[in-house]
C-alpha cells in the first residue's frame, strides 16, 4: 500500500482559525497505481485535512499515517525526511493559482524539482514535459505566469506539482472557480494524466457528476468520520445521501424521475448522459 | 504560527471589565506616569501590591499574567545584569576572581551539555536558565585549576544591585497595567476608545475615525492573512520548499514564494473590501453612528478620583524626598 492510515484523528489546536475542521478515527488504504479516487463531503468535513495528512503536511494527533513505509505520528521522527515524502505525493492546494510568483511560468515550475536537488538542465525538461502534460503549449513557458487567465493559471501551478513527477496525485477541489466547461476540461485532463501514467489520483470535490464519470472509489467524510467508501455506484444506490449533505448525480435525477413518470423499466444508473440516454432510447424504443 | 494569538481578552465580568475603555487608557497612562515618579524600592513595592490589589480585586488569575510576562523574562535578566555589572556605585557587596582554566572550560561545557539535556522538558525552561546561569558562577570561581587562560574580577556594588532589583520591579508593574487593560478590554472597544480619545485632535486636521477604522481593520485581517500565509507555506512546502533548514540563499527564495503570492492577496483583499465598503455607502471623513455609545458610568467616576489620588501621592511622594 501507498498511504495506509490507521485510526488517525487530527483536531486544530485550539484557538486558531480552523478550530471547527478535524478528522476522527479514519482507517484507509490507497494503492500506488490504477485508483482514481474522488473525496466528497459537506464544507468543514475535514476533506482538506485528510489529503494534508497524506503528504505529512500536517501530523496526526493520535494515530498513524504509512507514506511510502515512512511511519508518520503526532511526534517528528528525525530519521524521516518529509520533504521527500512531499516529493512522493504530490499535493495541489485549493486555488492554487495563489502560490505563483515567479517572474515567467517556466522558473515556477522548476521551483519544486529545484528544490529537491534536480540539476537545472533537468528541471528545465521536466518543466517542459510538465507544461504539455496539463495541455499548454511550450510557449507559455516564457510569459509571465500573473498575466493568464484563471483556468491557465490552475494548470501551470498544477504542472509545478507534476514536474515533480509524484507518485501519487492529491488534488484539492482543483475545479472551484472555474466556468463549467472548464471544469469539464480539467476533469478531462486529470483522467488523461490517470490513464496515461496509471499513477494513483485522489481528487477532492463536491461535483457528482464529475464523480459519477470519473471515479474508480469514492471516500465520503461526514463530520470528520469516513462514512462511506467504495465504488461511486454503490454510494448512489444508497438513499441516505442527504444526511451527508450529499446529492446525486444530475444523470441519476433524471433517470429516476422518468423512470417515475413514465413508469418505465429502466436502469437508472449510467454514468454519462450519453449513456441515459441510449438507455431510454432502448426502452422507448424496445 | 498557527497558535499567534491576537489581543489576550479572555471573557470576564468583573468591575475592570465594565470601565468604560477611555478611562482604561487614561487610566494605564496615569498610573504609568506615577510610577515613574516614585524614587525609592520601598515604594515601588506598595504600587506593585497596589497593582497586584488591582489584579485579585479584578478577579484576573496572576498565572495568566505571569505568562504575559514570560516572553519578557530574557529581557528582565538582561537588565539585572546589566544594572549589577556596570553600575560600580555605592559599597561594595561581592568581591571574587573568576578564572578560565582548563578545568572550568572542562566543567563549562559539562554543565552546557546538562544544561541542554535538561532543557527539553520545557515546563521549567526559565528556570533552568536560572540554575544554569548561577552554576556558571561557581565554575568561574571555584575552579581556577589547570593551565589559566584568562582572569578578571567580579564585583557587585549595592547600588548596582539596589538599581537592577528598582528596575526590575518597575518593568514587572508596568508590563501588568498594560497587561490589565488588553487582558479586559476587546481590540474593538480599545480602537472605539482611542477613537474618542484622539478625537480633539481634529482641530490639528487629524481624523481620529480614519485611524481607528485602519486599527481595527488591520485587527480584523490579521487572523485572516495569518491563516492565508499558513495555506502558502504548506503550498510551498509541497513543492519541496523548506522554511525552516537550508543555507541563506535558499532560504531568501523561498521566503520570496511566500512574500510574493501575500502580496498579492493582500492587495486583492482590500480592493473587494474597499467595493464592499463603497456598496453599503461608506464614504471617508462622514461622520457614522456605533450600535453601542460607549458610556461615562460611576464606576469610571470612581476610578478616575482613584488615578487622581494615586498620582497625587507619588507627585507629593517625589516633591518631598
Amino acid at each position: 500500500m501507498a498511504i495506509q492510515f490507521r485510526e488517525v484523528s487530527y483536531h486544530y489546536p485550539s484557538g486558531g482559525v480552523n478550530f471547527y475542521q478535524a478528522i476522527t478515527d479514519i482507517s484507509l488504504e490507497i494503492a500506488p497505481k490504477d485508483e482514481f479516487i474522488c473525496l466528497v463531503g459537506e464544507t468543514g468535513s475535514g476533506k482538506s485535512t485528510l489529503a494534508q495528512h497524506m503528504n505529512a503536511l500536517i501530523f496526526p494527533t493520535s494515530g498513524a499515517v504509512e507514506i511510502f513505509g515512512s511511519k508518520i505520528t503526532s511526534k517528528r521522527n528525525k530519521k524521516i525526511k518529509y520533504n521527500d515524502l512531499r516529493k512522493h505525493v504530490g499535493l495541489v492546494f485549493q486555488f492554487p493559482e495563489y502560490q505563483l510568483f515567479e517572474e515567467t511560468v517556466e522558473k515556477d515550475i522548476m521551483f519544486g524539482p529545484l528544490n529537491f536537488k534536480v540539476p537545472h538542465d533537468e528541471a528545465k525538461l521536466l518543466a517542459e514535459k510538465a507544461i504539455r502534460q496539463v495541455g499548454l503549449d511550450e510557449t507559455y513557458l516564457k510569459r509571465n505566469p500573473f498575466n493568464l487567465s484563471g483556468g491557465e493559471k490552475k494548470r501551470v501551478s498544477i504542472a509545478g506539482i507534476l514536474a515533480l513527477d509524484p507518485s501519487i496525485l492529491v488534488l484539492d477541489e482543483p475545479t472551484s472557480g472555474l466556468d463549467p466547461a472548464g471544469k469539464k476540461q480539467l476533469m478531462e485532463l486529470f483522467a488523461k494524466i490517470h490513464r496515461d501514467t496509471g499513477k494513483t489520483t485522489i481528487v477532492i470535490t463536491h461535483d457528482m457528476d464529475l464523480v459519477y464519470e470519473y471515479a474508480t472509489r469514492v471516500l465520503v467524510l461526514h463530520e470528520g468520520g469516513l462514512v462511506f467508501d467504495g465504488v461511486p455506484e454503490a454510494l448512489f444506490r444508497r438513499d441516505d445521501l442527504q444526511s451527508f449533505s450529499l446529492d446525486y448525480p444530475e444523470t441519476i435525477r433524471i433517470m429516476k424521475l422518468v423512470k417515475t413518470e413514465f413508469d418505465l423499466d429502466i436502469d437508472i444508473y449510467k454514468q454519462t448522459v450519453t449513456e441515459a440516454a441510449r438507455e431510454i432510447e432502448r426502452v422507448m424504443l424496445g | 504560527m498557527k497558535n499567534i494569538v491576537i489581543g489576550q481578552y479572555v471573557p470576564g465580568n468583573s468591575y475592570l471589565y465594565r470601565l468604560d475603555p477611555r478611562t482604561k487608557i487614561i487610566g494605564v497612562i496615569v498610573l504609568m506616569t506615577a510610577v515613574f515618579l516614585l524614587k525609592t524600592i520601598p515604594q515601588l513595592l506598595l504600587a506593585l501590591g497596589l497593582a497586584l490589589v488591582i489584579l485579585i480585586s479584578g478577579r484576573i488569575s496572576i498565572i495568566r499574567v505571569l505568562k504575559g510576562l514570560k516572553p519578557l523574562f530574557i529581557l528582565l535578566l538582561f537588565t539585572f545584569f546589566f544594572q549589577v555589572f556596570f553600575n560600580k556605585e555605592g559599597a561594595l557587596l561581592l568581591d571574587e576572581t573568576m578564572t578560565l582554566s582548563l578545568a572550568s572550560v572542562a566543567g563549562i561545557v559539562l554543565w552546557t551539555i546538562v544544561w541542554r539535556l535538561s532543557a527539553r522538558m520545557n515546563r521549567f525552561r526559565f528556570l533552568l536558565l536560572l540554575i544554569y546561569l548561577a552554576g556558571l558562577y561557581f565554575l568561574f570561581v571555584y575552579l581556577p585549576y589547570g593551565y589559566v587562560l584568562t582572569s578578571f574580577p567580579f564585583r557587585i556594588y549595592q547600588k548596582g544591585l539596589e538599581m537592577s532589583i528598582f528596575v526590575i520591579i518597575r518593568l514587572v508593574i508596568i508590563i501588568t497595567l498594560s497587561t490589565v487593560m488588553t487582558l479586559t478590554t476587546k481590540p474593538t472597544d480599545l480602537t472605539q476608545g482611542l477613537e474618542k480619545l484622539m478625537h480633539p485632535l481634529k482641530i490639528v486636521g487629524i481624523r481620529s475615525e480614519d485611524f481607528a477604522l485602519i486599527i481595527s481593520i488591520s485587527l480584523r485581517f490579521i487572523p485572516t492573512i495569518l491563516d492565508e500565509a499558513n495555506k502558502i507555506m504548506s503550498a510551498q512546502a509541497s513543492r519541496g520548499a523548506d522554511f525552516s533548514e537550508g543555507r541563506l540563499k535558499d532560504k531568501i527564495k523561498q521566503i520570496i514564494s511566500l512574500l510574493v503570492p501575500m502580496f498579492i492577496i493582500a492587495f486583492k483583499r482590500s480592493e473587494e473590501l474597499a467595493d464592499a465598503m463603497e456598496s453599503r455607502n461608506f464614504v471617508p471623513g462622514k461622520p457614522r453612528t456605533r450600535i453601542s455609545e460607549l458610556v461615562f458610568g460611576r464606576l469610571d467616576i470612581l476610578t478616575t478620583v482613584f488615578l487622581i489620588a494615586c498620582l497625587a501621592g507619588s507627585i507629593v511622594s517625589r516633591v518631598l524626598s
